[in-house]
């Protein structure tokens, strides 16, 4: 299997679990964002909320760092250009939800 | 180092279909969700700094223009959902005919404007 064929198979695979996280995630995210601060605190304190939240920027960012790297390929034409933007792209899909989930199972 | 490979879609040349507006409208969302799952990621964090910290974030959330966000971040979750939902019918070999192209990607389009509206009335009231 070549890299083109995985990386659309980790897309599909990715966009099958992160359809229903998505709905689960909105719908509450509707009924609490207004909230005060100890009703969110409350929410997220759930150990199913916290698992569920987990996996939905983990699987959110994954797909949308293989989809976007799929429009840099697409629209940047410049080889280094693009080599940088992508390592950005991967970066930030790395360290933003993994930094927000060790701040979330820390939360009290 | 310049790539000759021919750049795509081409949105200046072609004539605009259901389908061209719903692919990019798909990669603009696309786009959109990833800087809505920093945002989101940005909320949760911002609760690690406790209830202080929070009230600026409370006072956005509840603003005019924190409900538009909100409201707009939904509209950009249902369309990646129900576009996707395409894809995958679409890669399992159904839906290429060109009249089904038009009747699916119509109701992605109107069918994200009324999941929007479905996931505000229950989140408000059901959940």
């Amino acid at each position: 299997m070549n890299t083109s064929t995985k990386k659309w198979l980790f897309i599909k695979i990715s966009s099958l679990i992160l359809i229903p996280l998505m709905i689960w995630f909105i719908l509450n995210f509707v009924s609490i964002y207004d909230k005060s601060f100890n009703e969110i605190v409350e929410f997220f304190s759930n150990s199913t909320s916290k698992f569920l939240f987990s996996l939905f920027i983990v699987f959110g960012f994954f797909f949308s760092a293989l989809t976007i790297s799929e429009v840099f390929e697409d629209y940047i034409s410049q080889k280094n250009f693009k080599n940088v933007a992508n390592i950005l792209l991967y970066l930030s899909a790395i360290i933003i939800p993994l930094i927000t989930i060790i701040l979330l199972f820390n939360l009290n | 180092m310049e790539n000759n490979n021919p750049l795509s879609p081409h949105l200046q040349i072609y004539r605009w279909h259901i389908s061209s507006l719903v692919s990019i409208s798909h990669r603009i969302t696309g786009i959109i969700n990833f800087v809505a799952f920093v945002l989101i990621c940005l909320w949760a964090s911002m609760l690690f700094l406790g209830e202080a910290n929070y009230d600026s974030i409370e006072f956005l959330l509840n603003s005019i223009i924190g409900k538009f966000i909100i409201l707009g971040l939904t509209w950009s979750f249902s369309f990646q959902i129900l576009s996707e939902i395409r894809h995958l019918i679409m890669d399992m070999g159904y839906g290429f005919e060109l009249k089904t192209t038009r009747i699916t990607g119509l109701l992605v389009i109107f069918g994200s404007i009324f999941l929007t509206i479905i996931i505000f009335v229950l989140g408000k009231n059901f959940i």
